[in-house]
């Protein structure tokens, strides 16, 4: 279901099916996904990868702490950053 | 990088997945808080946390720190007792809004005057959402819950304001829906030398949503992200034009003397040597 990609994983055992991350994304790269889990849980999917900026707010906002983006190696511990640097510097 | 999400080494993970409710912001904020620890660069093993009852007092119990679980409303005057005891532990206090502006009203606008150095994060869900959705003082007028099934016709307390007003040095409120700034707001209240209160509207889909027609967390963070106003707006706005809004910003950052570092200069001037915070336990500490 989530690809073959690796950029952002979800936990299918920790995700409660809030669909808070499709409201918190500002670039609209999830999806739910239309099949249920065991759980009963409609799961969101990465529809949209190529948009994706590394960004992390979904990583931060999701409440069951199922999401994890492949963000480079503690960039939010740089003293008053709170964008990615990325972001910036490629002007991506 | 490794494909383990960064906040899971903090936590239980034997405990997970957490008990609260599909949509729940206090999950948020738990990330929230352990971002805002990072960026501070504080030491999670000199964290104790203090939580008092409800949902969001259940919070302590998911992560790996030493934590302590006191009665309905007391979690400050036990985090007060604790700081006192151990001046150099960073104490955190997790507390609901029934928690701290209820039934322990009191203890917050007194620990906010003492200025004793606690940083303090009021999850501020609108309802009481651990017995059953009854009305909390800071429902907002006109919103429905099992004890108001003719809407609300109290006014709501504004708790930042409150501990600004009654002497805290930093208080500010931001909601869920602005993840960035509430990590940066508690990184700076992690980082205060005083009195830290952080009022963090959160949605409650089950029981807030359900009485309110909002039944999804999606839709509770819509219309939470509508009514949110910034403070430099707020102040430029009539007061009927801010009915029902949420007012974020921070509405004191001010440096003033702290509680345990006038109690040990006087214990200092007057007892020397023997202080008489610890003397009883000098050996051992």
């Amino acid at each position: 279901m989530i690809g073959d990609f690796k950029l952002i994983i979800i936990d299918e055992n920790l995700c409660k099916g809030c669909h808070l991350c499709l409201f918190m994304c500002y670039k609209n790269v999830y999806a739910i996904s239309p099949e249920v889990n065991k759980k009963g849980v409609q799961l969101p999917f990465v529809k949209f990868e190529e948009r994706c900026t590394k960004c992390g707010t979904c990583e931060v906002a999701c409440p069951d702490q199922a999401i994890t983006v492949d963000l480079p190696e503690n960039w939010w511990m740089n003293e008053d950053v709170n964008f990615n640097p990325l972001f910036t510097r490629h002007g991506k | 990088m490794s494909e383990k999400n960064r906040f899971l080494p903090y936590l239980r993970e034997d405990r997970l997945p957490h008990i609260f409710c599909p949509g729940c912001g206090n999950g948020a904020i738990i990330n929230a808080f352990l971002a805002a620890m990072e960026k501070a660069e504080m030491d999670f093993d000199n964290i104790a946390m203090v939580s008092g009852i409800g949902c969001s007092s259940r919070i302590p119990g998911y992560l790996k720190c030493d934590s302590l679980h006191t009665t309905h409303g007391r979690a400050l005057s036990f985090a007060t007792g604790l700081k006192t005891a151990n001046k150099d532990l960073d104490v955190v206090v997790f507390t609901g809004d029934g928690d701290a502006a209820s039934i322990g009203g009191n203890h917050l606008i007194h620990a906010a005057r003492r200025n004793i150095n606690l940083t303090v994060i009021c999850i501020n869900n609108n309802i009481y959402g651990m017995t059953g959705g009854q009305i909390s003082p800071t429902s907002p007028k006109g919103s429905f819950g099992t004890t108001a099934p003719y809407g609300n016709l109290d006014s709501p307390f504004k708790l930042a304001e409150l501990v600004a007003a009654a002497g805290a040095s930093y208080s500010a409120r931001w909601t869920t829906v602005q993840i960035e700034n509430l990590v940066l707001s508690i990184k700076a209240g992690l980082k205060n030398k005083g009195f830290s209160f952080i009022e963090v509207a959160t949605q409650c889909p089950t029981y807030f949503g359900r009485k309110n027609k909002l039944k999804t967390a999606t839709a509770m963070a819509a219309v939470m992200k509508a009514n949110t106003v910034f403070k430099s707006a707020a102040d430029r706005m009539s007061a009927r034009e801010l009915e029902g809004k949420i007012v974020v910003g921070e509405f004191a950052n001010i440096q003033k003397d702290e509680f345990t570092e006038n109690l040990e200069r006087i214990s200092v001037e007057k007892s020397g040597k023997k202080t008489l915070i610890n003397s009883a336990y000098s050996t051992e500490l």
